[in-house]
């Protein structure tokens, strides 16, 4: 499992769309940053291909005020999370 | 584990550091290893030690030394994007005839190639960019 | 020329930006250079405005500003001679295998995870 990381919005960038095909079948994303925009409940439809191995950060969702938009498909993680995300996988891939 | 940081975003100007540092500080809570942090592209602009923030916001330049500090973790600065952008420790200022300095121990510029032994030396490297 | 998949070795590098618009292709390419220079294996991959990079007739742009096409020159010199694009995205712009000004092959999306998958190490620019 590869964890790609991805700090852009599908609303104003495509770099989740690199971000989505480079994706193996196993592997993870996980929205930081700007990113995390793709969690939001009327968003998350450009992630519909890898449902259920999406994350969001919390940090970066509570920030920007957002951790009430955010879908139940996506699964939040604070920044141990992330970690414990990165030591599960093989290697990580950063989109921005 | 141990583990690496490539951080190519400016201070201040995107939250590249900001991830990063909090990164780093959630792995070596967690018991991993940070062996170093390689600056490239814009992020070589962390090394600046001049830098002057409001007193209300979080010092990065400060947080980057305290992570070598308190864990030996090394801050490497790529010397051909620093050099670039007015980024010289003192014998590369007296090099190019320069009458001060930007950079400064704990940030040392090194090459390129050192991006690539730490990337083959940590189990884990992990990119924050712009 | 199509890619023969699985490709593997120690680094890859995806090139996703276009020259002389930033900085983030030739440090991308520098990257590959040190890494062939250290003795990695290194296989390049251009992927969506990356493709560009492999345009034919780039020139210098304002102030003499170097571009990239010269150091795209010197990958065989270091022994990279895994490049690899992105079909649709040469689609994209209307480019065909001849506009390009090296011999690189052209990769299916599908493949890109096997690619990622393959390499110890993936860096993006």
């Amino acid at each position: 499992m590869i964890l790609h990381i991805l700090n852009r919005p599908p609303s104003s960038s495509l770099a989740y769309r690199d971000a989505l095909v480079a994706m193996g079948s196993e592997d993870r994303l996980l929205l930081i940053e700007d990113g995390v925009l793709g969690a939001m409940t009327a968003q998350v439809r450009h992630f519909q291909a890898i449902d259920g191995r999406l994350f969001a950060l919390r940090e970066d969702l509570n920030a920007r005020g957002l951790l009430g938009q955010c879908d139940a498909s996506v699964q939040v993680v604070d920044v141990d999370g992330f970690v414990t995300l990165t030591e599960e996988a093989d290697k990580t891939v950063s989109w921005f | 584990m141990r583990y690496g940081l490539l951080v190519e975003g400016a201070p201040y100007s995107s939250q590249a550091s900001h991830s990063a540092l909090r990164f780093a500080a959630a792995l070596i809570a967690k018991g991993h290893r940070l062996e170093s942090v390689f600056f490239y592209h814009d992020g070589v602009y962390n090394a600046a030690r001049l830098v002057a923030p409001p007193q209300d916001e979080p010092h990065l330049y400060d947080a980057w030394c305290s992570l070598n500090a308190e864990h030996g973790t090394r801050l490497q600065v790529c010397i051909a994007a620093a050099l670039r952008r007015g980024l010289l420790d003192a014998r590369e200022a007296d090099r190019h005839g320069k009458a001060g300095h930007s950079v400064e121990s704990p940030f040392e510029l090194t090459g390129l190639g050192q991006l690539i032994d730490l990337g083959r030396a940590v189990d884990r490297l992990v990119t924050f960019a712009p | 020329m199509r890619s023969h998949l699985p490709v593997t070795g120690d680094l890859l590098v995806i090139l996703r930006q276009v020259p002389h618009g930033s900085s983030w292709l030739r440090e991308g390419l520098d990257a590959a250079l040190v890494a062939a220079a250290f003795g990695q294996s290194v296989t390049l991959l251009f992927q969506s405005d990356g493709v560009l990079a492999l345009a034919r007739g780039q020139q210098s742009g304002p102030l003499g500003q170097k571009g990239t096409a010269a150091t795209l020159d010197m990958l065989e010199m270091y022994d990279i001679e895994s490049l690899h694009f992105d079909l649709e995205a040469l689609e994209r712009f209307g480019l065909t295998q001849q506009d390009l000004l090296l011999p690189a092959a052209g990769v299916d999306a599908s493949s890109i995870p096997q690619l990622i998958a393959g390499h110890r190490l993936v860096l993006t620019f």
